[in-house]
């Protein structure tokens, strides 16, 4: 499934990236930043302890930021798609505004299309905390002037996919 | 519509060029990303609650509201555009702001939005980058999901030029980055943000929002205030039915498996200060979701699909294929979102090939809901007379038609084809050559027929053959061949002389009464003598009597019954050839030397109308022993349409010219069709194009064969 989840994401323009350790993980994301201002959105406690200051700038200052860092909550090896629960709006930011998003994702956590994700979309619906549910699918993209496919408007240009195969 | 409108589409080269390629581009995409998917079966079940959530729509909506201010958000239920225009004034307003960021919404498009804030004094800013080039442009959407398909690089460079005071090269890449860095500014600054909704769930009160640019994350993130303007019909139970939807708009939209974003907002966002407003647009929708005769066409998710295979919006787009909604569904809805007024004009631009019903996401009847919708509308001048007295007595509208081949003589060319037309009527006759009326029809050819005809081996089943009144009247050669096959295939065929019109012409006209009349006659004239079949060579009046009679005749028991029972036993030319090539009593025999090569047109009524693709193809290789070389989209309309011809010369003509590139690519030297019309529309075009290739009815087809093999 990991496999397939990477072929489609590649498909769809992300550059995927698998990883048997978070340590090696994040050297590769340090690489992607390559020292360019970089915003973290919510992220599991240890992973941002982790990233020490590789994610330095804060969120109100999002603008600035080049590369927006996340860690997704579920992937879909149909699509290569990552499913986001960014509730907080500048958190959501990080992830739409940079032009470069890089996210985490666990290779447990891929399911296999889209309807596998529905009890878990259902539960977080049912959810009062959780608000804004993403499923982000490689980057943004328009084909609006005369059907020609271009990458990068609004959202992210680069969309970087690291698999945690550890986890 | 105006024909001026209509000549400078079809005049406009780059128009016409991303249509056609378009045209060309989406089957095959929508083919690759519906791969593995039963589209059948997710179109069957979106169709399913739909229809079932359209009768409960007060219910839904009002479930929603609740959901949804649990949720934390304002919800108001505005019955106009006046209203939802007022309320979301009102909303901004009461912020204190005066810069409205947005997201693509049809709903907007819809009740002009942008018109009515800005003159009182709000800026809109269209962020997807479609709207705002036609935002800049001064225009409105041509397409429900690429609204700017008729710009072309150098338009957007003009106008990209002109909004940022900077000269833009037309680079398609630069361009866009030129709107990245553009209108990054305003999603910064905007203060109240708006999108529309493709979805929005009753039990949780959450909307479900798809696109691919990003846009619509950023204005439902940055401003404090989130304004979402939706049609009360995206409302269904929950996301069981959300994800249905969401899985099949983008494959059917534009061919992609998924969009880049898909969201799910519920309730505000952020804590303190932040609100989420949810316009629910009435603008007539609860009332057509309880209107027994068109509340399909609520059921409509917004794809655009119609539009994309439509063969008319190829031809001529959406500035004048619809109004704010285009395509085929956009004719349906704009009469009751924006008045019946031009509704005629609009309606009868449908050409009636159905091929939108083929790919509509939720299975609505498409073609249907036009043809009972011209019911209901203002008829022109002259058309009671026409269907109401002339057809509706057989005897008149026949021998009109016999008094039509003296008066059309003075007009006969060369080998008795009619090339020049006077006044007003030479507008058909543009591009094509037409053939007169015959000087006698096939009624009277048959009735002098001596003794019982040339009868073969068999099991004698016998057929009522039903002509159709182009066959009989323009190619009653085209019906010897249908009885001369038909016997030499081992049926016993008669003629019943009292059928007329089938009442397809009144039906589309909007003349109901008159169709009706016209089915009870035919009726009773097919079921008199007993037979085991009525055969047609004509598709659409193989639709009419399989279809459309017992949807006319229904809710009259006695007349239902009949209708049905005529219905049961109505078979194309083809499908009852078809049953003795599986005998293999008939095969056209080793043949000497190659095998011909033709290539077939599928009739639009046949293939969609009646189901029937696969018969005539065995009738053509099996009985007939030809090699079938087919063209490229072989069931694409050639544009004839009946009448359509008549009213819409110029789109008609364009229609025919791409069936004719096609037919031409085959090599082939001989079209075969299975009905009257498109010989006569194809047959025309190739004639005048002096391209030196026939078309046949595969009936004339397999008589000379059998002629051959006896």
């Amino acid at each position: 499934m990991v496999d397939q989840f990477s072929t489609a994401a590649e498909a769809f323009g992300a550059a995927v990236k698998r990883f048997t350790s978070r340590d090696e993980a994040i050297a590769a994301l340090r690489g992607i930043v390559a020292g360019r201002p970089a915003a973290a959105s919510e992220l599991p406690a240890e992973v941002r302890q982790q990233l020490g200051d590789l994610a330095h700038v804060p969120l109100h200052a999002l603008d600035r930021a080049e590369v927006g860092i996340s860690f997704a909550s579920a992937g879909i090896a149909a699509t290569g798609s990552l499913l986001l629960e960014l509730s907080d709006p500048a958190s959501r930011s990080a992830t739409a505004l940079p032009p470069i998003h890089a996210a985490f994702l666990k290779a447990s956590a891929i399911v296999p299309d889209l309807y596998a994700l529905s009890d878990t979309l259902s539960a977080l619906l049912s959810s009062p905390g959780s608000r804004y549910l993403s499923i982000i699918t490689g980057p943004s993209r328009t084909a609006d002037i005369e059907r020609v496919l271009t990458i990068g408007v609004h959202g992210p240009k680069e969309l970087h996919i690291l698999i945690l195969e550890g986890e | 519509m105006g024909r001026d409108v209509i000549k400078q589409k079809i005049n406009d080269a780059f128009l016409r060029k991303a249509l056609k390629n378009f045209a060309a581009a989406y089957p095959v995409a929508r083919a690759k990303a519906f791969e593995g998917i039963d589209f059948e079966e997710l179109r069957g079940r979106i169709s399913a609650f739909k229809e079932e959530g359209l009768k409960r729509l007060p219910e839904l909506v009002r479930q929603f509201t609740a959901s949804a201010e649990k949720a934390g958000a304002r919800v108001h239920l505005c019955a106009t555009p006046e209203e939802a225009n007022r309320t979301i004034h009102d909303i901004i307003r009461g912020k204190g702001a005066d810069f409205l960021v947005k997201s693509k919404a049809m709903t907007s498009e819809e009740i002009e939005l942008n018109h009515y804030l800005e003159e009182r004094g709000i800026r809109c800013l269209e962020t997807d980058l479609g709207e705002w080039i036609i935002q800049l442009a001064g225009e409105r959407p041509s397409h429900m999901v690429m609204p700017a398909i008729h710009k072309n690089r150098e338009d957007v460079a003009e106008l990209f030029s002109k909004a940022t005071g900077k000269e833009c090269p037309p680079d398609i890449p630069h361009l866009v980055q030129v709107a990245r860095e553009t209108l990054r500014s305003g999603f910064l600054t905007g203060q109240v943000g708006m999108s529309g909704a493709n979805v929005a769930m009753a039990d949780t009160g959450a909307i479900g929002i798809v696109t691919n640019e990003g846009n619509g994350r950023l204005v439902t993130t940055l401003p404090r205030t989130h304004i979402a303007l939706i049609g009360v019909e995206k409302i269904v139970p929950s996301l069981a039915e959300a994800l249905d939807v969401i899985n099949i708009l983008p494959k059917n939209a534009t061919g992609q498996k998924i969009t880049s974003y898909v969201s799910f907002i519920k309730g505000p966002t952020g804590g303190e200060g932040r609100e989420l407003h949810i316009v629910l647009l009435d603008n007539g929708r609860l009332r057509l979701a309880a209107d027994t005769d068109f509340s399909e066409a609520l059921k409509c998710v917004k794809c655009g699909a119609c539009a994309n295979v439509c063969p008319i919006y190829e031809i001529v787009g959406g500035h004048v294929f619809g109004h704010i909604y285009v395509g085929g569904i956009g004719l349906v809805l704009t009469p009751f979102f924006h008045g019946f007024d031009r509704a005629e004009e609009i309606l009868r631009l449908c050409i009636g090939c159905r091929k939108c019903n083929e790919v509509c996401a939720s299975k609505i009847d498409i073609e249907g809901l036009i043809v009972d919708l011209r019911d209901k509308i203002r008829k022109p001048v002259g058309q009671k007379f026409l269907f109401g007295t002339l057809m509706k007595n057989r005897k008149l509208f026949h021998a009109t038609l016999r008094a039509a081949y003296i008066a059309q003589k003075p007009f006969q060319g060369e080998g008795g084809r009619i090339r020049h037309l006077p006044l007003i009527l030479n507008r058909e006759a543009a591009n094509r050559s037409l053939p007169p009326i015959a000087e006698k029809p096939f009624r009277d050819l048959i009735a002098e027929r001596p003794g019982t005809g040339d009868r073969g081996p068999g099991t004698r089943e016998k057929v009522l053959f039903f002509s159709g009144c182009l066959a009989d009247f323009v190619y009653p050669e085209m019906c010897q061949d249908t009885v001369k096959s038909l016997e030499a295939l081992g049926y016993e065929v008669s003629f019943p002389r009292e059928q007329t019109c089938c009442g397809i012409p009144a039906r589309y006209s909007g003349e109901m009464e008159a169709a009706r009349d016209l089915a009870r006659i035919n009726t009773d004239v097919l079921l008199k003598e007993d037979a085991d079949y009525v055969v047609t060579i004509c598709p659409t009046c193989t639709m009419s009597l399989r279809h459309d009679f017992p949807k006319l005749l229904a809710g009259d028991t006695v007349w239902q019954e009949k209708a049905e029972r005529l219905a049961a036993r109505t078979f194309n030319f083809s499908e009852l050839a078809a049953r003795k090539a599986e005998t293999g009593e008939w095969g056209p025999g080793t043949g000497k030397g190659e095998k011909q090569t033709v290539t077939y047109h599928d009739a639009c009524h046949l293939k969609r109308g009646c189901g029937v693709h696969e018969q005539p193809r065995k009738v053509l290789k099996e009985l007939v022993g030809v090699e079938i070389a087919e063209m490229a989209d072989c069931d694409k309309c050639c544009g004839f349409g009946g009448s359509y011809s008549i009213k819409y010369p110029e789109i008609s003509q364009e229609v025919l010219k791409n069936k004719m590139e096609n037919i031409v690519a085959t090599g082939s030297r001989t079209v075969a069709v299975d009905c009257p019309g498109c010989k006569l529309q194809i047959e025309g075009g190739l004639e005048a194009a002096g391209a030196g290739i026939a078309v046949e009815h595969s009936a004339t087809l397999l008589a000379r064969r059998l002629k051959q093999g006896r």
